[in-house]
């Protein structure tokens, strides 16, 4: 019974988001990796803010078969209580005709056995990709980490080709996945290849400053928030920001906290 | 032989505990557990931890890095802002990082500051560690406040810590943010070290404010801040919690745990994983259950306002009255009154005649620091029917 209500759910929710996502055709930012996802979004979301866009991202663990699907519909879980998802499974179909859905959906993508990815890809088609990196976390579900590697590759390859791939060039399997791809790939990282090159970074009482050479243009930056995944996920957000401005204009740019 | 060990007691809360199984009818309100079994939710998540096996091997040492990644991004949502990578630690329970903390930041004859009446277990990891504990006594009258001025006394050139319990068992005081900030200034000052249990933040009556240290960045280097699943989501017996501080700090710390235990329980881990992806409701109904209880419990105390006194607590599920010294003198447990030499109530012989009497297990207020003396603790973890029933009980010897 337990088994078959999940698989009704998972292709009830499929439907539905698949039915959404060609109607209000927002452009999808994914959001992959062993780690940082989260901060990543939040990063990304605030930046989009900046611009004056209208932004969801997946909250934190809604990045699986059922978890995606609710993001995108903005839905809660039931988890694993039935009579919860009753009223889940009637508001879905109501999503069709939400009014003021948002311009952009940052989702996580996560993936902990083979064809994950495949998966969530079937419902949405990133313009963006990001891949934050590759560990040996949730590498249980694979065989090794060349095949876990390939869920990521599936990302890059299902990205719209006119898109971009934002990838982290300290990591080498990371930074592999953006030979010849036909997108934009922007790398970021204190690689030396990285278009987004962090030359500095130096933690202070109160927080972290970093330098960044993006693109040739050296800028410092302060954020209040201590370890290495918040600097990347700061520079995603502006990297992200770089892309998309030239789309809605820099009008409306509130800044960012600039030394 | 035993040089190390002979000055350790066994908790007396355990000792009560002990003594209370000898009772078939015993009704506990001396232990600090919650009622409620772990939520079905963080079962599930350890059984598919299990399913997909996982949960074998060794962790990390600081702990399963979606563990901690979890955990800093639960404090960023309370202002705390922690690396997940270099400065969260999972333990075994916060006694353990407690244990760690204690073993890494002191030397052999140091002494660390304990405002009490407090938890028992301080003194004796303290203890352990061959230092000193220096207790400072809360103001009762001012609602169990911390007051600097005792502070400063008690601070010597041996001082390496303050260590305090926010919100505090056995009292449920909430000390304020000017207290605690006070206390931070003087820490500064004379340069030292912070240490705040906080495993009771979770359930706060009657919108009170509860505040952090950890939410002041300047405090950062100075401030271990523990935390544990324990109470908040009733896994009391799962032996799961987690500290966090600067990373100069952590970086020592975590070779004292790495010692003592290696890593938290695994299995453990994905449980506590659980209770942070999807646990907020939860706590919110527990914490709701307890406000009914301590409601509750107030509401019988104030029928047996002639044996007791007491201070409404704000938080945790413990409340701390006095025994009524015209109470102590009248009862009687064959060795006369229920005083000790200086003529207060002694909590600890008033406890096991309570217990031989009416059997109900309360822990003597002498085990939280001489100045819990001539007061009881009470938990409210338990359910409404065994409050009442314990205090019918009492009520037919104390009224």
């Amino acid at each position: 019974m337990k088994s078959f209500f999940k698989i009704f759910l998972k292709y009830y929710l499929k439907l539905i988001t698949k039915l959404v996502i060609q109607i209000h055709r927002p452009l999808v930012i994914g959001v992959a990796g062993s780690t940082n996802k989260n901060f990543v979004k939040k990063e990304v979301k605030a930046r989009l803010q900046e611009l004056g866009v209208s932004a969801r991202a997946n909250p934190k663990n809604f990045n699986t078969e059922i978890g995606l699907p609710l993001a995108i519909l903005y839905l809660e879980s039931g988890y694993n209580e039935y009579r919860k998802w009753l009223p889940i499974i009637l508001k879905a179909p109501l999503r069709i005709f939400q009014k003021d859905f948002p311009e952009y959906l940052i989702l996580g993508l996560g993936t902990s056995d083979e064809g994950d990815m495949e998966y969530l890809l079937s419902m949405i088609k990133p313009q963006i990709s990001i891949i934050t990196d590759i560990t040996q976390r949730y590498k249980e579900g694979f065989a090794d980490m060349d095949e876990l590697v390939r869920e990521y590759e599936i990302l890059a390859r299902k990205t719209r080709k006119n898109g971009t791939l934002i990838l982290n060039a300290d990591n080498y399997r990371v930074k592999k996945i953006g030979e010849n791809k036909p997108q934009k790939v922007i790398y970021y990282g204190q690689d030396q290849e990285a278009q987004a090159r962090i030359t500095d970074a130096e933690k202070i009482r109160t927080g972290q400053i970093l330098k960044l050479d993006l693109q040739g243009e050296i800028k410092e930056y302060q954020i209040p928030k201590f370890g290495q995944h918040h600097i990347y996920a700061f520079v995603i957000g502006l990297i992200i920001k770089k892309v998309l401005e030239d789309k809605h204009g820099k009008q409306k740019d509130k800044g960012l906290p600039q030394t | 032989m035993f040089n190390r060990t002979k000055d350790i007691k066994l908790s007396i809360i355990k000792q009560i505990e002990l003594e209370a199984s000898k009772y078939p009818d015993a009704i506990s309100l001396a232990q600090g557990i919650p009622d409620f079994d772990t939520p079905e939710f963080i079962k599930r998540r350890v059984e598919k931890a299990l399913k997909r096996g996982v949960v074998a091997k060794y962790s990390l040492s600081p702990g399963l890095p979606e563990l901690r990644e979890l955990i800093e991004e639960s404090l960023e949502k309370e202002d705390m802002y922690y690396d997940w990578e270099k400065e969260i630690l999972v333990t075994a329970g916060s006694i353990e990082g407690i244990t760690a903390t204690i073993m890494a930041i002191t030397d052999p004859g140091d002494e660390v500051i304990i405002p009490e009446p407090t938890y028992t277990s301080y003194r004796e990891v303290i203890n352990l560690a061959g230092c000193k504990p220096v207790f400072v006594p809360l103001r009762e009258d001012r609602g169990w406040a911390l007051e600097i001025e005792k502070y400063k006394q008690a601070i010597t050139p041996k001082t390496k810590a303050i260590f305090y319990c926010n919100p505090n068992n056995p009292t449920g005081t909430i000390y304020t943010k000017e207290q605690l900030l006070e206390l931070a200034d003087l820490a500064e000052q004379n340069d030292l070290f912070l240490i705040s249990d906080e495993v009771y933040k979770d359930f706060i009556y009657d919108q009170k404010e509860f505040f952090s240290l950890a939410q002041v960045p300047e405090l950062r280097q100075r401030l271990i801040r523990i935390f544990s699943f324990s109470k908040a989501f009733a896994m009391t017996g799962w032996r799961i919690a987690y500290l966090h501080s600067d990373e100069r700090n952590v970086q020592e710390i975590i070779k004292v745990h790495d010692s003592l235990v290696t890593c938290a329980p695994v299995i453990s881990q994905y449980g506590a994983m659980g209770a942070l992806e999807i646990g907020e409701e939860n706590i919110a109904k527990f914490s709701h259950k307890y406000k009914q209880r301590r409601d509750l419990i107030c509401h019988r105390l104030q029928r047996l306002k002639e044996a007791f006194d007491f201070v409404t607590p704000d938080s945790a599920y413990y409340i701390f009255p006095k025994i009524s010294l015209k109470l102590a003198k009248k009862l009687e447990d064959g060795h006369g009154p229920l005083l000790t030499e200086q003529g207060r109530p002694d909590s600890w012989r008033f406890a096991f005649w309570l217990l031989r009497k009416a059997q109900v297990a309360v822990v003597p207020g002498v085990a939280f620091g001489p100045n819990g003396e001539g007061h009881i603790r009470m938990s409210f973890g338990r359910q409404e029917n065994d409050i009442d029933q314990a205090f019918d009980r009492m009520e037919k010897f104390l009224k």
